[in-house]
């Protein structure tokens, strides 16, 4: 589907995370012309290993007030443009007998200032809306927290792009920066699928690669100095607590807990790592340890609950001080004109920041693009909705709209993750309706239309769109349903057995710090399966 | 409430042993809390199928070379021979065909399309007797629509490097249009029950595939066939008008749940008493003997028995359970053989040899099982709650489920 497409743009996008993907929709929205470039799929960077916290900004109040007013300003936009993304939980700021209750006093005070919305609750009622909270709190103060769904996000900003015309290429790495004197004026690219390079040409390149930006921007000549702080997460198997979680005291690890579906998150542990271990994300029992640990204070059930998975993500900061933990750096928004500051024209980077304040991060980095295009158009992402979105003034053109009635399982939980857009998943037909997996309800209409319309290449990459293989089975055998129509849509079934044994791998990842009781029992059943009964291995051609 | 013989685990192991042992007019009971692999088996039982990482041809004579403390060994090469032909004769009288030679293992056809080598194989499938040979050049398979349980293209994908000249079809029926509406009913167990229930739907069927087949040589058909009675596989079979090949489905497996009913009715027709959904929760131990145990639904009840055979299964079933820092046998509380070190149970490689899967109830080399590093004298394990080897790499997983249940039997019977 990529043959005939043009190898000029005004704008080239580096990364495929919510930056990325924020900026192509607006560069898009704004008439440019634009191509995304991702290494591997959409939210495979921090994007798709965080907390998924709908910030109010009360974490940061006392310590960083200019992103506390950042995120409450997003906060507010976000729950209008990509409602189906969010889930309006409101958080508590819980004080414990270790902790000092004076400092509350002091973080109200901050979230006003910033324009945060707080309300101090009695802990006796505080216990009541939250009964999964610690009942030995001594304090709690209620703020406008949320939870976000960040692979959902980035996907309907992707789409959305692609609407607005962009052409957007997963399975593409840049590998270099192609310049002419003192301007950056293209990229090479190396296809993951073909194994094949390309270049393409843009009047701006923008660096929107995250952590990875250090290494791009070296690719361009030029040095940022990034700060890789790795900070690792635990997912539990069902959704304790109603409302977001978090200790009212300065930023501190493993003190936040996010519900979100039917799971919940608890994080983070902050730790600086050397740089050429970015990609290198694993959990030790260590981490674990200091979760659970903590996580347990927050909500004691926790104690009790099941883990699903362990996972970690680098935070992409651009270092400032010499601050070893990399907490009181400043979560600010990064964006460098490269012409100013090192005298490369045509590209930029836009990094720093949070997954709350994406748009206003893409709105800056395309504000500067448009000044140097010379294009006057206002920017319109925070007014308009995102595809998907109950109010969206932008149905998917792209698919036959067939009515979406009816509201057995997989309609709605299919309903529940794309929005408005589970219109165009096809149902109605009893064989498109069957179950690919049972405990998150996806359909083989779902399966279809993420493999036809989300680019899809992978089971990996469909569990990201579709939860597939998420629940607490864990993909012990949707995997093998999904990877049964994944292969429908691939050239040869082959590589469909190596993308299976590459998804079991991918999962047991996120088990191995975090496997014993159930997950043991598990993950044996499903080695007897796979192994035993099917006979698969890791490479299968 | 007094036996001979108690055995704690439902499976493979137990039922077995508690067969032998009521067919030498043993007074046995089985408790058993629930499902167990067999559920799930592949239609084959496998001896050993791999030794370093190489294929193994003849597996009489590979176990030769296994380490002392593979289970295998304990139980004796010569004991393995001849139990290794008692076995498949046990499982007949229970009504169970199987066929296989334990000093040459023959192949199947996993679900993935691929040859692998094995034991004792149920005739609802087809053994092959090369790795490198499919006996037919043009086939069909036929799969119901709707149903993602069985992956054509990957059978379809496997047998092109036998040079088969392969098709797909898909087809409906109505009376499947009922389960086909729930979109999680479509399943292999609710396939076998319509066809359980009625000699016109599987009438129909056999035409719909002489149908379809015409012009090929052989018929290719997902397993879901016979949950309760195997004349469904024999009718089908003598129905259609060429070779019919069966191939595996998604778990739970037909023929499995079968053999687990056909073996559970062979035991309790001889006598024994089989206490399902129950949980044994401790036993009373005295002068290094187990007296009796204690079960969930009998209360105060004791049950008591000369003997007591332990096969529980392993971590799958709860034989065996792992907490974060802790590896134990959770009913007796007896010896694990296994690494205190939590973090060394697992490989970061999902398909390498792990640590875990090697992890078992300590016996001494009579399967008396050891608690305090003493043997308890009238207390064995048999089965896969033994430690000493990674049945799942080594394609032994049966065999030492059905081998040291037997020689266990035998020496009780002693
Ligand atoms: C543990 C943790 C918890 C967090 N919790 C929260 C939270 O609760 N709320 C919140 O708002 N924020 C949170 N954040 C911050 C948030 O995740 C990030 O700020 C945000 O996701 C960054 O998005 P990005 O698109 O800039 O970077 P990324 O998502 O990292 O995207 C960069 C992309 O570039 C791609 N790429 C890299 N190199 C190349 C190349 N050579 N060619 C092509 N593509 C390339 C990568 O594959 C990647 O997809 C958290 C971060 C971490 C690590
Ligand atoms: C999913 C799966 C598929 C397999 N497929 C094959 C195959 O196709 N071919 C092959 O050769 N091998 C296969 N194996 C290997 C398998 O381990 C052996 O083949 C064999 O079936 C194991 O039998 P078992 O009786 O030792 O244990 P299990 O089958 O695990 O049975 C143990 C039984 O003990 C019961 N139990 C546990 N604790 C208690 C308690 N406290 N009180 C009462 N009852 C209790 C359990 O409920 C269970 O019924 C498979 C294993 C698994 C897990």
């Amino acid at each position: 589907m990529n043959k005939n497409i043009s190898k000029e743009y005004d704008v080239i996008i580096i990364g495929g995370g919510v930056t990325g993907a924020g900026t192509a929709r607006d560069c898009a929205m704004r008439g440019l012309s634009v191509l995304l470039v991702e290494r591997h799929d959409f939210a495979t960077g921090a994007t798709g290993r965080n907390h998924g916290l709908l910030h109010s900004g009360a974490r940061y109040a006392v310590t960083d007030h200019e992103s506390a007013a950042e995120c409450i300003k997003e906060n507010m936009i976000l729950r209008r443009i990509a409602n189906h993304c969010v889930e309006e939980n409101d958080g508590l700021f819980i004080t414990l007998p270790e902790d000092d209750i004076a400092f509350q006093s002091q973080f109200v005070d901050a979230c006003k200032t910033a324009g945060i919305g707080t309300e101090i609750l009695d802990p006796d009622f505080a216990r009541r809306i939250e009964p999964s909270v610690n009942p030995d709190l001594i304090g709690a103060v209620k703020v406008p927290d949320g939870s976000v769904d960040p692979f959902r996000l980035t996907m309907s900003n992707a789409l959305d792009a692609r609407i607005h015309g962009a052409v957007l290429l997963t399975q593409h790495e840049v590998k270099g920066i192609v310049k002419e004197q003192d301007r950056a004026i293209g990229v090479e690219l190396f296809n993951h699928e073909t194994k094949q390079n390309v270049n393409y040409y843009g009047k701006i390149i923008v660096n929107a690669g995250g952590i990875w930006g250090h290494h791009i921007a070296k690719l361009a000549g030029v040095n940022i100095n990034m700060f890789p702080a790795k900070g690792s997460l635990l997912i539990f198997g069902h959704r304790v607590n109603k409302m977001v979680i978090n200790r009212c005291r300065k930023p501190s690890n493993a003190d936040i807990l996010v519900p979100g579906d039917t799971i919940c998150l608890i994080g983070t542990t902050s730790e600086r790592i050397p740089y050429d271990q970015i990609d290198n994300m694993f959990v030790s029992r260590q981490d674990v340890d200091v979760l659970i640990r903590e996580g347990v204070k927050l909500s004691p059930t926790l104690a009790t609950t099941r883990i699903l998975r362990a996972y970690a993500g680098v935070r992409p900061l651009v270092a400032a001080d010499n601050d070893p933990s990399g907490r009181s750096i400043s979560r600010g928004i990064v964006l460098l004109d490269h012409q100013e500051r090192d005298g490369l024209s045509g590209f930029i980077t836009i990094t720093g920041g949070k997954l709350m304040t994406y748009r206003l991060m893409a709105e800056e980095a395309t504000d500067l693009i448009c000044k140097k295009l010379a294009v006057d158009k206002q920017c319109e992402t925070a007014e308009k909705s995102l595809p998907g979105a109950e109010k969206s003034e932008h149905p998917l053109s792209i698919a036959t709209e067939k009515v979406y009635t009816g509201a057995n399982i997989s309609q709605k939980s299919a309903k529940d993750r794309h929005g408005t857009l589970a219109k165009n998943i096809l149902n109605g037909d009893d064989y498109e309706d069957s179950l690919v997996c049972e405990c998150e309800g996806v359909s083989i209409a779902e399966v279809k239309y993420a493999i036809n319309e989300l680019h899809v290449n992978n089971l990996i990459d469909l569990r990201r769109r579709t939860r597939v293989g998420m629940g607490t089975c864990q993909g012990e055998l949707c995997a093998c349903r999904a990877a049964g129509l994944l292969c429908e849509s691939f050239e040869k079934p082959g590589k469909a057995k190596d993308d299976l044994a590459n998804f079991l791998q991918e999962r047991w990842k996120g088990m191995l710090p975090i496997t014993w009781g159930e997950g043991i029992n598990e993950i044996q059943f499903t080695s007897w399966i796979y192994e035993g009964i099917y006979g698969l291995k890791p490479d299968n051609n | 409430m007094k036996f001979d013989n108690i055995i704690i685990g439902g499976g493979l192991s137990g039922l077995t042993c508690g067969i032998k042992l009521a067919e030498q007019g043993k007074k046995c009971a089985i408790v058993s809390s629930g499902q167990s692999a067999i559920h799930f088996f592949s239609g084959s039982f496998d001896l050993l199928g791999k030794l370093n990482g190489q294929e193994v041809k003849n597996p009489l004579e590979a176990i030769k070379t296994l380490p002392d403390a593979h289970p295998y060994q304990r139980v004796g090469i010569k004991n393995i021979a001849r139990l290794a032909v008692e076995a498949p004769q046990l499982l007949d009288r229970a009504g169970l065909q199987f066929s296989g030679k334990s000093d040459q293992n023959h192949f199947v056809l996993t679900p993935m399309g691929i040859m692998k080598p094995t034991w004792l194989t149920i005739d609802d499938f087809t053994r092959f007797e090369q790795n490198d040979v499919f006996p037919w050049k043009k086939a069909v398979i036929l799969n119901f629509s709707g149903f993602l349980d069985f992956h054509t293209l990957f059978v379809q994908d496997g047998l092109k490097k036998y040079d088969v000249d392969v098709q797909i079809k898909n087809f409906a029926m109505k009376e499947f249009e009922a389960i086909r509406r729930n979109p999680s009913e479509m399943r292999s167990t609710n396939i076998a029950k319509v066809f359980d229930q009625g000699e016109d739907v599987l009438n129909e069927f056999a035409q719909k595939v002489n149908q379809l087949s015409e012009g090929f040589e052989v018929v290719i058909l997902p397993a879901v066939f016979g949950l309760f009675t195997k004349n469904v596989v024999t009718d089908l079979k003598s129905m259609i008008n060429k070779p019919l090949v069966l191939i595996p489905a998604i778990p739970p497996s037909v023929p499995g749940i079968r053999s687990q009913i056909l073996l559970r009715k062979r035991f309790e027709e001889l006598g024994g008493t089989y206490f399902l959904g129950d949980i044994v929760e401790e036993g009373t131990f005295k002068n290094n003997r187990l007296v009796a145990v204690q079960t969930n639904n009998h209360g105060n009840i004791k049950l008591e028995a000369d003997q007591f055979v332990l096969a529980s299964g392993s971590f799958y079933s709860k034989g065996i359970v792992a907490t974060r820092d802790k590896l134990y046998e959770p009913i007796l509380g007896l010896d694990i053989d296994g690494d205190i070190d939590s973090e060394k149970w697992l490989d970061e490689k999902f398909f390498n040899d792990q640590p875990y899967m090697h992890y078992g109830v300590k016996t001494d080399s009579g399967f008396r099982a050891l608690k305090n590093g003493k043997p308890i004298e009238n207390l064995f394990a048999a089965g896969s709650v033994l430690g000493g080897a990674n049945a799942l790499k080594e394609g032994s997983g049966a065999g030492i489920s059905l081998l040291t249940s037997l020689h266990v039997a035998e020496q009780i019977l002693k």
